[in-house]
């Protein structure tokens, strides 16, 4: 390591001078959006939070900038700050400028004509941004009216038909007079685009837009967030923490850490050739879904510092593996990485960095762990569970006194599937799928289920009494979503990992040692026993978690989204820790997850499902390398992917409309109405798809490999149910961003 | 090996970064701090522990008590023998308001405290069972809210309760029938509150582990509902203190010799006219000890509530600011 000092101390203030220069000049061209040296502090508790430490960036109009960065980074409150509804109990400083007009210390009622208007925002829950008591036309027409007062009713009436076609809602003229809660999740969102864009803005402010839909959803809200760019010209920010949704969209990214912008520059430039150690994490942090190859990812210690102190030295510097002293001597400013202008880094040691570097090495990622038991055959292991035949329906009611049935909603549909020593095996879908209902019936192990339970050899047919269903529960335990919600918040961790052992009715002295080894196992400082839940932060919560449920030795770990509540960086930390636990303790994990990269990287076998049924299940290398149903296939193309070259030229499955509601589900095919395949084909062959249910078929060898093996070959592990897997897709339902640049005229 | 040594060396620097930011407050400490901002709540406080310890050591300040009668001052104002006064039977007063208060804030503590212990055991039961127990419960919780109250004080503290009134004072019967009509409101309100605690992670993760339910409901439920708990201890003593002194004022309350706030003021309505401190000094008192309690409440309820505005007050840290 060679302590290159010289630019350090000669830095700050021609740094300072350049930025001033910058700031004397306010928008040199004609960027539409200008924002200088922006600070935001709030108070608190503990005092004066730095949210915000000196942004700055010129949105140039019709380019979207890519705001990234993990929770607590700065970027939402660097958005409210540009848009004026921050509580005035911040404290802001700084130039916000939009076409050259001086936005910040503006009074509510002067932003007002601004908002909506020349700069609109969609918000991160489309649940509650709409309000309820309104129709969609009305709150669309909200918008319309108080920037236009002159505008007639007619017209203002056909300018929300035309906004709400341009956001792809079908039959917009109806749809006018529908409540919010007549729509999805995912159509709520369009009507919040269709109501940012309803005045053409010339900015375009998007805070995680998709974070809280499903991914086939979220692929098409971006396609809307697209057409509604190039429709209305604005300029966009677009604020995520998903490396992979801003690969395709963005021109430009701003890196964002501890409230300061640490690295800017092109797509390419930032995925390509990154120059600051945190963006090099963050991307090796992220798996990917088109890679089969395994190694471990990218795990960055530590947490992001705290802002109630203006960091002395690089705010990444705690947990830099490249840190060395020159770092902790002031905070490194935002400089030129490669010559090119564009591209600047907030790191004294950029230089040494780059594309080529390897990543796993710098910061020490773990070798992949081996299990004793991935050398044995999967039919030679034992099975820790299986699950035949498990139905749940819940019946559909109607009327206040006499209830009458009125249909019978099919969450889980006759699921059947084995899991063996040693293996994880995942259930992935869009939610109302039926996967969280299939952990509930597992854990639930009730005589009464339709459907057979078995979990290491004991069934739910002859369990009866407590203590069989003990010996149960200790064969297999749950770790939640959310580990803040999963512990009592009233609970120290030993008293929290304490409770499973007491209930085991081990005594004071033994669950003291096993608590100990516990800590160790997950990570964590066995003297932090005696802490608060709320004194960890949530991958540690999540460490907490696991260690619960790996108290009294199980054989079956339950994992319901375990990874989904965590921020990138401290997600690659936990997936390698289950990968290591997997493999060390030889344990089998069920997990559900909606994120098919973490799928990917962490199961042996995976399972689709759709509409409480299984629509193709088998070796996870094998369905996502390939993928037979065409459920399946939309679902992998909708996975956007850290690789803005491969984004932009992907093709894109994207499928229509939402999860039809259990009760208007097809007789035959359950996926035939949203179907790309079933759209192609010829009405013969589609009237087969309406009435015969498709079973779950193997997938057979090819004949080139038959024709090599002599004899009979054996079935891979793949099954599908699908009549036409080989069928055309449907031209409309296809997306492709073919040319280099996206946003052409 | 595995990465094992390099998460403990990260955990060491996090700990180092925990501590020396002061980045984790107890929430003891916030709920405190909170409080203190308040200062009507604080002086709310002040005036009730002043009430408190002047109803214990106040009668060592006078050579009466509520029993002896001074035959010589009989229907007196206040005077040097007697701070406050003395009754229509020569009685001192403020021996007597010592007594009363110190009645009154018995009765407001056991019945605040008791019947929301016995609203948060029940209201848990209901919504951790759910199901046929809830709304067995339910029906008995909905019947003793409909039960006149006012009449089983009536029958229980003179006419019908006789054989109860040899054994006990007439303090602890009202307390105990207070008790019974007292706890409904809340345990409803509790009910309500653990359904929704219940769909939480870690009352499943407790269910999955195989905790009984009774220890779910006292290890997970009972404390995690622990601010709405205060907040109904300080509401119910003061309902409480009311009660009483209602009660008392239409006489079916605590009776004679007890004395109590709501006798004194009850005793001394008839005459306001012609001795008026036997009237407003046992009022003033009454006024003080709700009125306390009522400050105080409001500045609990700014305490315990996290999304409470109280954070913007915050006194802010010199020199900590940006330079700018």
């Amino acid at each position: 390591m060679s302590n290159e000092t010289t630019i350090g101390p000669a830095d700050p203030s021609g740094a300072t001078a350049e930025r001033l220069h910058i700031a004397g000049l306010h928008s040199p061209s004609d960027a539409v959006l200008s924002v200088r040296d922006l600070y935001v502090s709030f108070n608190s508790e503990n005092g004066s939070v730095h949210a915000v430490r000196g942004v700055d960036f010129d949105l140039m109009p019709g380019k979207t900038l890519g705001i990234v960065g993990e929770s607590g980074s700065g970027k939402s409150v660097t958005s409210l700050a540009i848009m004026g509804l921050l509580p005035s109990t911040a404290e802001i400083s700084g130039s916000v400028r939009l076409k050259g007009q001086e936005l910040l210390g503006l009074s509510d009622k002067a932003m007002c004509a601004y908002r909506g208007n020349d700069i609109a925002m969609v918000f991160q829950d489309p649940l509650s941004s709409l309000t309820p008591v309104y129709t969609v036309g009305a709150q669309i027409t909200e918008a319309l009216t108080i920037h236009n007062p002159g505008m007639s009713k007619p017209a203002k009436e056909a300018r929300a038909v035309e906004l709400l076609a341009m956001v792809g809602i079908p039959s917009p003229k109806n749809r006018l007079k529908a409540f919010p809660h007549e729509f999805s999740g995912g159509m709520r969102q369009r009507v919040m685009i269709a109501i940012a864009i309803a005045n053409n803005p010339r900015v375009l402010i998007a805070d995680e837009p998709t974070t809280a839909l499903d991914v086939t959803i979220q692929a098409q809200v971006l396609e809307v967030l697209h057409t509604a760019q190039e429709e209305t010209g604005a300029a966009v920010v677009m604020i995520t923490h998903d490396l992979g949704v801003v690969a395709g969209i963005a021109d430009d990214i701003m890196v964002m850490y501890a409230g300061k912008p640490v690295e800017t520059g092109s797509v390419d430039d930032i995925y390509y050739n990154p120059r600051m150690p945190y963006t090099m994490g963050l991307l090796g942090a992220v798996p990917r879904v088109d890679v089969a190859e395994k190694s471990s990812l990218v795990p960055i210690d530590g947490i992001p510092p705290n802002l109630l102190h203006t960091p002395t030295g690089c705010s990444f510097a705690p947990r830099c593996p490249l840190v060395t002293d020159a770092c902790l001597a002031g905070e490194p400013p935002l400089l030129p990485a490669d010559g090119g202008a564009a591209h600047k880094a907030a790191c004294i040691r950029s230089e040494e960095l780059g594309g080529d570097v390897n990543v796993l090495e710098i910061f020490s990622a773990p070798p992949v762990p081996v299990s004793r038991f991935d050398a044995v055959p999967r039919g030679e292991r034992s099975t820790v569970l299986e699950l035949k035949d498990v139905r749940k329906h819940f019946p559909l009611t109607k009327g206040a006194l006499l209830k009458r049935r009125i249909g019978t909603v099919k969450a889980v549909d006759g699921l059947s599937f084995d899991i063996r020593e040693g293996e994880c095996f995942s259930i992935v879908g869009e939610s109302g799928s039926g996967k969280t209902t299939t952990l509930l019936e597992i854990m639930e192990f009730h005589k009464d289920q339709d459907g057979e339970v078995v979990i290491g050899g004991i069934s739910n047919k002859q369990a009866v009494d407590a203590k069989a269903k003990g010996a149960m529960r200790r064969e297999m335990q749950m770790v939640f979503q959310d580990p803040t919600g999963a512990l009592d918040p009233r609970f120290t961790v030993y008293e929290v990992l304490s409770e499973p052992l007491q209930n085991a009715g081990m005594d004071k002295q033994a669950i003291r040692k096993r608590i100990m080894e516990l800590m160790k196992l997950v990570g964590l400082q066995p003297d932090h026993v005696n802490r608060f839940p709320n004194q960890f932060s949530g991958g540690q919560r999540q460490r907490v978690g696991i260690a619960r449920a790996l108290a009294v030795n199980p054989k079956l770990v339950v994992l319901d989204e375990p990874v989904s509540a965590l921020d990138v960086s401290v997600q690659a930390g936990v997936i390698n820790l289950l990968d290591k636990l997997r493999a060390e303790l030889g344990l089998s994990y069920l997990m559900v997850a909606h994120d098919l990269s973490v799928v990917r990287h962490i199961s042996n076998r995976v399972a689709v499902m759709y509409l409480g049924k299984i629509v193709e299940i088998g070796e996870v290398d094998r369905v996502f390398g390939n993928p037979r149903h065409p459920y399946t296939r939309a679902l992998l193309s909708a996975i956007p992917v850290p690789d803005p070259q491969f984004e932009r030229t992907r093709e894109r499955i994207i499928l229509k409309g939402d999860l039809p509601s259990p009760l208007d589900a097809p007789k035959g095919c359950n996926f035939a109405t949203r179907c790309p395949v079933f759209a192609a084909l010829p009405a013969a062959k589609q009237e087969k798809c309406l009435t015969l249910e498709p079973p779950l078929e193997a997938v057979l060898p090819s004949p080139a490999v038959q024709a090599l093996e002599a004899g009979p070959t054996a079935a891979l592990d793949q099954q599908f149910a699908c009549f036409f897997p080989d069928g055309e897709l449907d031209e409309d339902m296809l997306v492709v961003h073919e040319t280099a640049d996206p946003h052409g005229p | 090996m595995t990465n094992l040594n390099t998460v403990d060396a990260a955990a060491v620097a996090q700990d180092a970064h925990l501590e020396s930011a002061d980045a984790v407050i107890a929430k003891s400490t916030i709920i405190f701090r909170r409080f203190m901002r308040n200062k009507t709540a604080v002086a709310g406080l002040a005036i009730f522990l002043a009430l408190t310890l002047f109803s214990f050591v106040g009668g060592f300040f006078t050579p009466w008590n509520k029993e002896t009668i001074d035959p010589f001052n009989i229907g007196m104002p206040p005077s040097g023998d007697h701070f406050l006064g003395t009754s229509q039977a020569g009685i001192d007063l403020y021996a007597m308001t010592v007594e009363g208060t110190r009645i009154s804030i018995l009765i407001g503590l056991i019945v605040g405290l008791v019947s929301v212990l016995i609203a948060a055991v029940y209201g848990c039961t209901m919504a951790y069972f759910g199901g046929k127990v809830d709304k067995v419960m339910l029906f008995v919780l909905e019947a003793l809210i409909m039960m006149p109250a006012l009449l089983v004080v009536a029958v229980a503290t003179s006419g019908g309760g006789d054989t109860l009134k040899k054994n006990l004072p007439s303090w602890l019967l009202l307390i105990i029938v207070l008790l019974v009509f007292s706890w409904m409101g809340t345990a409803r309100l509790i009910r309500s509150l653990s359904m929704s605690l219940m769909q939480r992670d870690f009352v499943k993760a407790a269910q999955y582990m195989g905790v009984p339910p009774r220890r779910i409901v006292w290890r997970h439920l009972v404390p995690n509902i622990g601010s709405l708990l205060v907040l109904d201890v300080t509401r119910g003593v003061t309902g409480a203190i009311l009660a009483e002194v209602a009660f008392s004022f239409i006489g079916i309350g605590i009776k004679l010799p007890d004395v109590s706030l709501g006798v004194l003021i009850g005793g001394a309505t008839s005459q306001v006219q012609t001795f008026p401190w036997m009237f407003w000094v046992p009022l003033t008192v009454m006024f003080l000890l709700t009125g306390s309690l009522a400050m105080m409440n409001d500045g609990l309820r700014d305490a315990f509530d996290p999304s409470s505005s109280s954070v913007g007050r915050a006194k802010k840290k010199s020199g900590q600011r940006t330079g700018k």
